[in-house]
Formats: C-alpha cells, sequence, structure tokens
C-alpha cells in the first residue's frame, strides 16, 4: 500500500492510492462554544438537499449532543472502540507539539483506520476498518438525547422539564457535523468501483451516482459516517458541499465564492467556511491572512475531529472550554490544551478574527485589521479583559471587500425636555 | 421523552443511566454561554431566555442545577464587559458599484 503524510498525525501513513492534492481545500471551523442545537443548519441542508423520498434518514447536516448522542448512533464510540481492538492501549499521541505546519500536535503512534484493516480485516482486498450502521441507528438522528416533546394527548404544549428518566448531572456540548472533505477520505479508498473522487480545484468529495452501485462500502468505511445509502436507487449518497455556491454560481453574488447551506443559515454565528491554499507536501500552504489559517496554524485554537482516524478531515472545531480534558483530547488531540487556553485568554488578533463568522454568505479569502484606541479594561471572573475598537475588514476572492465591522460606543441621546440641562 | 408513560414489565423499556457532574463545569458552561451570546450583542432578555426555556437543553440544564440567581449572576458579568459595547457590520456595496465605495447597509 503507498505511503502517504499526514500533517495532522506528524507522520507517514498507509493510504490505498498515492497522494494527490488540489490546489485549494474546502475547510471549515465551527465554535462549538456557541452552539445551541438550534437545528436550523440541520433544517437548511435538508430543505436543500434531502427531501426526496427515500432521503427521510439522510441528514447530511446534524447537530448531536455530546457524550451520548449521536447520528447515527454511537458512530464514534463504534468506530474508537474497533480501532482499539486492533490496537489495545496504543491509540496514543506521543511527540512533542511542534510549530509547523507538519505535526503541530505531535506524533500519533497508534494505527489509523487504513492501517488497521491491513492488520485485522480478511479478505486481504478489504481497505478501510469500519461498521455498517444497522437501519435502527440512522432512523432518529437525536433520539434519546434532549429534545423536549409533549405530553402525550396535550397539543401545542412543551413538557416544562421533558424527562422520565434519571437525568445526567454532567456536561453538555453540541457537535455539528457535516462531511469532513478529508485528504485522505476513507470513503473514496473503500469504493470498489471508483465512483468518489475528490475535485482538484476545492477538494470537494464527490459521489458519481452514475458509477455508484451502491454496494455501501464507502457507508462502511467513512468513520465519521457521512457517506449514507439511499435505498429506493440503490446507491450511496453524500454531502456535496454545496459545490454550486462554493464554485461562485450563484448569481446573488457575482461570481464570489459563498458559504454552504448549513454555514449561511447559522444562528449561532459558530460557523467559518473558506478555501485554503494546499502546498506541494500537502500541508496547508503559509496565507497568514486567511481567517481559517489564522484560526488553525497561528492561533492554534481550532482543531481536527477525531483526527486518529487518519483521514486528515478538513472540519475543524473551537473545543467547548467546560468539558472535561480527557475527553476533549481523545476527541480533538492533543492540541486541545493549547486551544482552550489560547480562546479563554484572547489575543487582540484572535478576538479580532471571530468577529467575522457568520456576518455574510461569501467567503473570506483575506482579512485586515486596522487598529483602533483601547475602550475597555477589566476583568472577567478572574481573567484579564481589553477591548480595543479595532475595525476588521473581509475581503472576498476576488479582492474586493465584503464587509468591516467594528465596535460602536453606546451614544445616549437627551429627551427633549432636558436637551439644554447642561 | 417517550410518548407513552413506562410499563415496567415490558424487557425492551428504555432504561435511563445518569452520568455524573460537578458544579463547578456546570457553572463554566454557563459562564461561556453568556460570554458568547453577551459578545454577540444579545439583551439581558434574550440570554435570560436561553437559559429559561427547555428547548436549549444545555443552557437550560444550566439553569436548573444552579437556580435562578445564580445564572442572573453570571448573565450580569458577562453584560459588564461585553454589553458596554456594540458591534456594526458594514457592507461593502455589490460588484458593480463605483469605487472607492459608498456604504449601502449597515446592520448591527
Amino acid at each position: 500500500m503507498p505511503t502517504v503524510r499526514n500533517w495532522q498525525l506528524g507522520r507517514e501513513m498507509s493510504y490505498p492510492y498515492d497522494a494527490r492534492f488540489p490546489s485549494r481545500q474546502f475547510a471549515f471551523v465551527f465554535n462549538i462554544n456557541r452552539c445551541i442545537a438550534c437545528q436550523s443548519c440541520t433544517m437548511a441542508c435538508k430543505s436543500t438537499w434531502t427531501f426526496n423520498k427515500g432521503q427521510e434518514h439522510m441528514w447530511w447536516a446534524n447537530v448531536e449532543t455530546k457524550p451520548y448522542g449521536g447520528y447515527p448512533q454511537w458512530w464514534d464510540a463504534r468506530i474508537l472502540a474497533r480501532l482499539e481492538e486492533a490496537n489495545p492501549a496504543g491509540q496514543v499521541w506521543g511527540g512533542a507539539p511542534a510549530d509547523a505546519r507538519f505535526g503541530p500536535y505531535g506524533v500519533f503512534e497508534g494505527t489509523t483506520i487504513f492501517e488497521a484493516a491491513a492488520t485485522t480485516l480478511t479478505p486481504d482486498s478489504a481497505r478501510v476498518l469500519g461498521y455498517l450502521p444497522a437501519d435502527d441507528e440512522w432512523n432518529a438522528p437525536n433520539i434519546y438525547e434532549d429534545n423536549p416533546v409533549g405530553k402525550r394527548g396535550v397539543r401545542n404544549q412543551l413538557d416544562p422539564t421533558g424527562e422520565q428518566l434519571p437525568e445526567h448531572k454532567t456536561w453538555f456540548f453540541y457537535l455539528a457535523r457535516i462531511c469532513n472533505h478529508c485528504s485522505y477520505p476513507a470513503c473514496l479508498a473503500a469504493c470498489p468501483r471508483k465512483a468518489i473522487y475528490k475535485r482538484p480545484e476545492d477538494g470537494i468529495v464527490l459521489l458519481d451516482q452514475a458509477e455508484c452501485r451502491g454496494y455501501r462500502k464507502c457507508v462502511e468505511a467513512c468513520p465519521y459516517k457521512k457517506s449514507m445509502y439511499r435505498g429506493n436507487t440503490r446507491t450511496s449518497e453524500k454531502c456535496i458541499a454545496c459545490f454550486p455556491r462554493v464554485e461562485g454560481t450563484d448569481p446573488e453574488t457575482g461570481g464570489e465564492p459563498m458559504e454552504t447551506r448549513c454555514m449561511a443559515a447559522c444562528i449561532g454565528q459558530i460557523r467559518m467556511q473558506g478555501l485554503v491554499q494546499i502546498a506541494a507536501d500537502g500541508t496547508w500552504a503559509e496565507d497568514r491572512q486567511n481567517p481559517l489559517y489564522y484560526l488553525v496554524h497561528v492561533a492554534k485554537v481550532a482543531l481536527p475531529l477525531y483526527p486518529q482516524f487518519g483521514t486528515q478531515p478538513n472540519g475543524y472545531y473551537i473545543p467547548p472550554r467546560w468539558v472535561p480534558r480527557p475527553y476533549l483530547r481523545q476527541m480533538f488531540g492533543p492540541g486541545v490544551d493549547q486551544a482552550i487556553d489560547s480562546y479563554v485568554n484572547p489575543s487582540r488578533e484572535l478576538l479580532a478574527v471571530l468577529q467575522l463568522f457568520r456576518r455574510s454568505n461569501r467567503i473570506i479569502d483575506r482579512y485586515e485589521i486596522q487598529e483602533g484606541p483601547k475602550v475597555y479594561e477589566g476583568s472577567l471572573r478572574g481573567r484579564k479583559v481589553e477591548l480595543f475598537n479595532d475595525t476588521v475588514i473581509a475581503f472576498g476572492r476576488s479582492g474586493r471587500e465584503i464587509f468591516r465591522t467594528t465596535i460602536e460606543e453606546p451614544i445616549h441621546v437627551r429627551t427633549n425636555a432636558h436637551a439644554n440641562s447642561i | 421523552m417517550p410518548y407513552a408513560d413506562p410499563e415496567s414489565d415490558d424487557p425492551q423499556e428504555l432504561v435511563g443511566v445518569e452520568l455524573p457532574g460537578s458544579e463547578a463545569q456546570t457553572r463554566e458552561m454557563a459562564a461561556a454561554f453568556a460570554e458568547e451570546f453577551a459578545q454577540l450583542g444579545y439583551t439581558r432578555a434574550q440570554i435570560l431566555a436561553l437559559y429559561r426555556r427547555a428547548e436549549y437543553a444545555g443552557a437550560h440544564r444550566a439553569w436548573r442545577l444552579l437556580g435562578e440567581d445564580q445564572i442572573v449572576r453570571v448573565v450580569d458579568e458577562s453584560l459588564a464587559v461585553w454589553g458596554r459595547i456594540r458591534r456594526v457590520v458594514i457592507d461593502a456595496p455589490a460588484c458593480g458599484a463605483p469605487d472607492p465605495p459608498t456604504w449601502v447597509r449597515r446592520r448591527s
């Protein structure tokens, strides 16, 4: 099996195909600290792409409650367990985090889903360690999570608490997920028909419906379970990253690349999506003023989801600051402590870049900061807080300005009765 | 929550297992939500509604575990810092408009 370089793992790994990299890569950052599971993203995707007969169980975008929720049910627990079986007590990280684009989180010393397949699966043609979820695991995306419903027979009224069973007394956080459009896609690796391909212009992973024969190898292989089988067409389908919008062919934007439906619908403003430049070796090319590059490689507040699977996912998450660290380290790797420390004590630039989230449906290619005066200095729960009236300017792919955001101090207007009372 | 009442003799009946938690984690979660939404420009009433409404189960869980008084204190602390400023967004004009730009839309 060929060897490829995985910068998230800080090492080479085996993969069924030679490495091929797009010139730009579809990528996104989700700030989970803000997500309240309103499911606007879920419904935006559903109402755009998966509303047809045979797609009832399909949620290309979903939000699930961690640690006990998941769609399909237990997707991460099941693949983590299979990897643990393949490499008992060996799924650990070593080395030291590097201040480089290759191996920023140290070196993963365990086994990826591709490497585990070589040692645990038969026949030899099996390429990826995975599992096929049962039908009932797909059927109810948020079953037994936290959505309150009404009492039986009572219409238009929610139950005030919603529980009948013992309630968890632990943390909550909501994990919003779409296809990660991985650099080393497991779905692509597993497809015996070569029906799945990665576009050279933007790294979006697509599934050719004309070539697919519904073997469901991609469904079995994707560790994030974002490839789904459609019974009435007997083919599999997956997130297409709203590629007409990303291409900039929507007339609304005049040729500017546009963010996907799930990103644009996010009322909690947790999402930012873009296209990052890829270097010849597969790492992100240095692009200091790209907001995604800044969040992932400079501020290091955004981390890949389960990087140990080995697919080099292109979805990144700012981890929730209140959640126990061992759980987060398992989910996002060893960069968690630094990410949360940076997020809780943000630099002036990070505070500015966070203002770019969801201010426009255009893809931000570059940002600039015009520094302004300090408007506040104080403390909040023991932390020093400084606020500056900085203006952050976002530019699109064409180089044109999209918007700018700044701070406005409150203006108090005297009433007519007291207009001249100074 | 299932619609039907539990049936103790049903072998398929759902069994709930409670995960333990700590007040410190809950307090941190409550503070995180308050700070995030104060930064987004939400008002005191809007943020408190987030905690009081059962639909937003994470924030609502904190409200139920910590109580109204503690949640109000957390929200007020956050607004004392982040609520003192207002961020405004100024959209650039659409393509084809005269350059240098004349601002066409202002949001807050």
